[in-house]
């Protein structure tokens, strides 16, 4: 046990002479004080931090005022005579890759939606029993009036083609999200 | 450490965590900003951008406090 102590001893001074190195003399490098970080550091380092976050809110609540959306084609859909109360009738808008469902209601007023659920986009159909538009993959529902959400997993109603008519022909003009 | 000393760093490192708090709170409203963004409404994006400058406020008057207190500190 004794033996052991002196060799620890030794040991310790052994680290002691490596403390005290002649190159730490001539080379001082402050490593503890580098790394080391105040509070009124840190305190900077969250204003700024709070100033940049403040100023990407500012910018992501300014973006949809600045980018406004591309012009929407107008394009024909369908004559108004070949649906009747109650039918429907499947187009794309705007582009080919958009389907979209355009239902004429029992009032007879004509309404159109993107035919992508906005679940988890599968293609919604026009259900005439229920007078709603049924996602068959999920099963939800939406009103044929306002493609609000009224059953089912989705949350968000349905993205609404604006149309025009004019004489027997429906034109779609935009898309309203 | 003197009391006053240990007080003031306990009422510094109570404003650092304020801060911090608030930077948090500043992200959770970006995040829920840029939700929103992508679900096309605009009306959550303004609400969250007036409220994390509102945060911001406060968090600079904090850090004004702290300098404020700081200089009266070194005068004496």
């Amino acid at each position: 046990m004794a033996e052991e102590k002196i060799d620890k001893k030794e040991g310790c001074v052994e680290c002691q002479k490596k403390k005290n190195a002649q190159w730490r003399e001539d080379f001082p490098v402050a490593w503890e004080s580098d790394n080391y970080v105040t509070r009124r550091e840190m305190v900077k380092f969250l204003a700024l931090g709070s100033l940049t976050i403040a100023g990407a809110n500012a910018v992501v609540a300014g973006l949809p005022h600045v980018v406004k959306a591309s012009e929407m084609p107008r394009a024909r859909i369908a004559l108004a005579s070949s649906i009747p109360v109650g039918g429907s009738r499947l187009f794309t808008y705007p582009s080919e890759e958009d389907p979209c469902i355009l239902v004429r209601q029992n009032n007879g007023d004509l309404v159109a939606y993107s035919q992508v659920c906005t679940h988890l986009s599968c293609a919604v159909i026009h259900d005439e029993k229920e007078n709603a538009l049924f996602c068959p993959c999920h099963h939800g529902y939406f009103t044929v009036g306002e493609g609000r959400p009224y059953a089912g997993p989705p949350m968000r109603p349905l993205p609404r083609i604006k149309l025009e008519q004019q004489g027997n022909e429906i034109f779609a003009i935009g898309v309203e999200v | 450490m003197s009391t006053r000393q240990a007080q003031g760093t306990i009422l510094f490192t109570a404003l650092l965590v304020l801060i911090g708090i608030g930077v948090v709170v500043q992200l959770w409203l970006l995040a829920a900003s840029v939700d929103a963004l992508f679900r096309h409404e605009t009306g959550t994006p303004i609400h969250a951008a007036i409220g994390s400058a509102v945060v911001f406020a406060i968090n600079g008057l904090l850090v004004l406090y702290v300098f404020n207190f700081d200089r009266k500190i070194k005068q004496r």
